[in-house]
């Protein structure tokens, strides 16, 4: 079978101010559909490049990128942009909601880009809302919520468009311990669901929830080994 | 993304900084409020002065000395001219020469004050025929009668005044038989006309009218005459009377090239043409002047949807990792500014209306001014039609700041 991502040597390289900054150098990996993958690293080591790469949000200077056998070094722009949406969910660090629209309203948002038909939006919303336990909540506004809940209303945004993989960048960063193990919980019971999953993270506990943890310093991979210990007893301290 | 969607998220958007958005609108509410005012002002004016061109009767040819005027300095010339005397009336009156012919009236126009014992007023003063006045106001005195024929032939030094003449010059105290004064004549009040406000070039209420023949020989001491009218017969065509009278004073002037007439003679439908041209030149003059505070609220427009596209930096670079492409991005933020200047197009269309409809209404009152009140639909679809295009001109460069951001950036930026 195919893997769900392949990179082929990617390489990314930023020109500012006359200096040549090389921010990936040469990466390659496959990741499987269904696998749960965290990407760790200090900062500076090139996996936020290499997450904005793999979620299509920009391209690599050189190497090829293969998403399910599709090679997106040749999508343009708008392509590039449906693809993403209809394939890719993302969870931000900073969660990323519109602070003026309801946890109802911040879940459609990516269906407005869709070509999913109106009349299912908001059927769709309601069954990721449920299922990472925000019902309860459909009105409320970031403001109302705990950092926690905005987490979790940020995983059902990226759920909602039934994307192929999930990218979550730093999921954990702005929670404090409890809520971070919370939001971990919902991307592992996803994983169980059969969701691909990919977390950039410097957190160990946080990226112990993986099958598997790629680590990357200087823009290179430096380690790509299976997760130790057995579910349940790795990642937070209960 | 679909239109509705994106309308309702542009709406959305704007609810968000309701206060804001009204601001903003402002400039541009201002701006198609007083070009819809202009325009319905001046569609106002001129359907104002065309009826009242329209008064003086559609058979009616206007004939005056001197080349037709093109501007002030020319005017001048046609009022100094001495190139119809009594000559030109008689070979008009002959029906060889003009068949359809009714009447010929000339007038002659007598400048300064009229004086009745210390009263002094200044009315206009024209030397004319009774005969015309009442075919061409179809009016006749309120107290005493008109001059005749007669009085015309004789020179009689008598005169029918306006109501309002007759108010600043004997007050409540009778007028009939008294004499009044002018350049230096005593002229006896024959008659007193009723109240008929502005007609045409006149207001009757503010006018003396003698014999032309007093006015032109006694009072000024001249041989020619200012002004002709000349009314075909019903059912003539006008036109072709108006060629004739050209063509017979041509023949007596001696004059080959028409470029080179002594004289003009407008219809009326000449003279209804060159009114809706000069007052149609003054609306579109004024409302261009209008449309630049169009343009300021368009800056307006610009400078708020750069501040919104800056404050929501954040929100572009999630909706673009969301799947929003730039195409999406651009129309929203566009959208967003033609709502804006739509909105505002709207309001000041209404308001530009009301204003127009309520200045009718006092002109009306206060002035005795048969001022028309016209919808002026092609104000109505050129202010909301600019602050349309306001609305893309000036929401184009913001939107496009919009979709043209990185969305890496957009989600980094604090």
């Amino acid at each position: 079978m195919a893997p769900l991502i392949e990179l082929r040597d990617i390489k990314k390289s930023y020109q500012g101010d006359g200096v040549n900054t090389l921010a990936l150098g040469g990466v390659s990996f496959s990741i499987n559909k269904g696998e749960f993958v965290s990407i760790m690293g200090p900062s500076g080591s090139g996996k936020s490049t290499l997450l904005h790469i793999l979620g299509l949000l920009d391209k690599p200077s050189e190497g090829k990128y293969f998403f399910d056998g599709h090679d997106t070094t040749k999508f343009d722009e708008p392509f590039a942009a449906h693809f993403r949406n209809e394939q890719i969910g993302f969870i931000f660090q900073a969660f990323h909601l519109l602070a003026r629209s309801t946890v109802m309203e911040n879940v459609l948002l990516p269906l407005q880009y869709s070509s999913i038909p109106k009349n299912q939006h908001e059927k769709r919303a309601l069954t990721v809302l449920e299922k990472v336990n925000m019902l309860h909540r459909l009105k409320h506004r970031p403001s109302q919520l705990s950092g926690g809940e905005k987490q979790r209303v940020a995983i059902a945004r990226s759920l909602v468009n039934n994307p192929k993989v999930l990218m979550a960048d730093e999921p954990t960063g702005n929670l404090d311990s409890q809520s971070g193990k919370n939001v971990m919980e919902t991307l592992d019971a996803l994983h169980e669901q059969g969701h691909t999953i990919l977390v950039i993270t410097h957190e160990t506990p946080a990226a112990r929830y993986a099958q598997r943890i790629i680590r990357v310093q200087d823009g290179v991979i430096v380690a790509d080994q299976d997760s130790e210990g057995v579910h349940g007893h790795n990642g937070y301290e209960k | 993304m679909d239109l509705l969607t994106i309308t309702k998220t542009a709406f959305h958007s704007l609810r968000t900084n309701l206060a804001r958005s009204l601001l903003t609108i402002l400039g541009i509410v201002i701006g198609v409020m007083a070009i819809v005012l202009v325009v319905a002002l001046g569609q106002g004016a001129q359907g104002l002065i065309l009826d009242q061109v329209k008064g003086v009767g559609a058979n009616t040819i206007i004939l005056r000395p001197g080349r037709q005027p093109t501007g002030p300095d020319s005017a001048a010339e046609t009022i100094l001219s001495d190139s119809i005397k009594q000559r030109e009336i008689d070979a008009l009156n002959n029906p060889i020469n003009v068949p359809d012919i009714e009447s010929v009236d000339p007038a002659v126009l007598v400048t300064g004050p009229v004086q009745y014992q210390e009263n002094t007023y200044r009315p206009m003063i024209l030397g004319w025929t009774a005969d015309a006045l009442v075919q061409m106001f179809q009016i006749s005195p309120s107290e005493g009668t008109l001059f005749s024929d007669d009085d015309i032939l004789q020179r009689s030094k008598v005169a029918i005044i306006g109501s309002k003449v007759r108010e600043k010059l004997f007050g409540s105290s009778d007028a009939l038989g008294e004499y009044i004064k002018i350049r230096g004549q005593n002229i006896r009040i024959l008659g007193i006309l009723p109240s008929r406000g502005q007609v045409s070039a006149f207001n009757i209420d503010d006018m003396v009218l003698l014999p032309h023949s007093t006015a032109q020989k006694d009072i000024l001491g001249i041989n020619y005459f200012n002004e002709i009218f000349i009314r075909a017969k019903d059912g003539a065509d006008v036109d072709l009377v108006a060629s004739d009278i050209k063509a017979t004073l041509r023949d007596l002037h001696n004059i080959t090239d028409p470029e080179k007439d002594d004289f003009f003679a407008m219809t009326q439908k000449d003279i209804v043409d060159r009114l809706s041209t000069i007052t149609q030149a003054l609306t579109i003059f004024l409302a261009m002047i209008a449309s630049i505070s169009l343009v300021v609220g368009g800056i307006g427009i610009m400078n708020i949807m750069l501040v919104s596209v800056t404050e929501r930096t954040r929100e572009i670079g999630l909706r673009k990792a969301l799947g929003a492409t730039n195409r999406d991005i651009l129309r929203q933020f566009l959208l967003e500014a033609v709502i804006l200047t739509v909105s505002g197009g709207a309001t000041g269309t209404i308001l530009g209306i009301s204003l127009a409809f309520i200045t009718s209404v006092v002109l009306k009152a206060q002035f005795n001014l048969a001022w028309p009140f016209q919808l002026p639909l092609s104000a109505i679809i050129l202010g909301v039609g600019m602050a349309g295009v306001v609305g893309l001109g000036f929401g184009l460069y913001p939107a496009r700041k919009a979709a043209q951001k990185d969305p890496i950036e957009a989600l980094r930026y604090e």
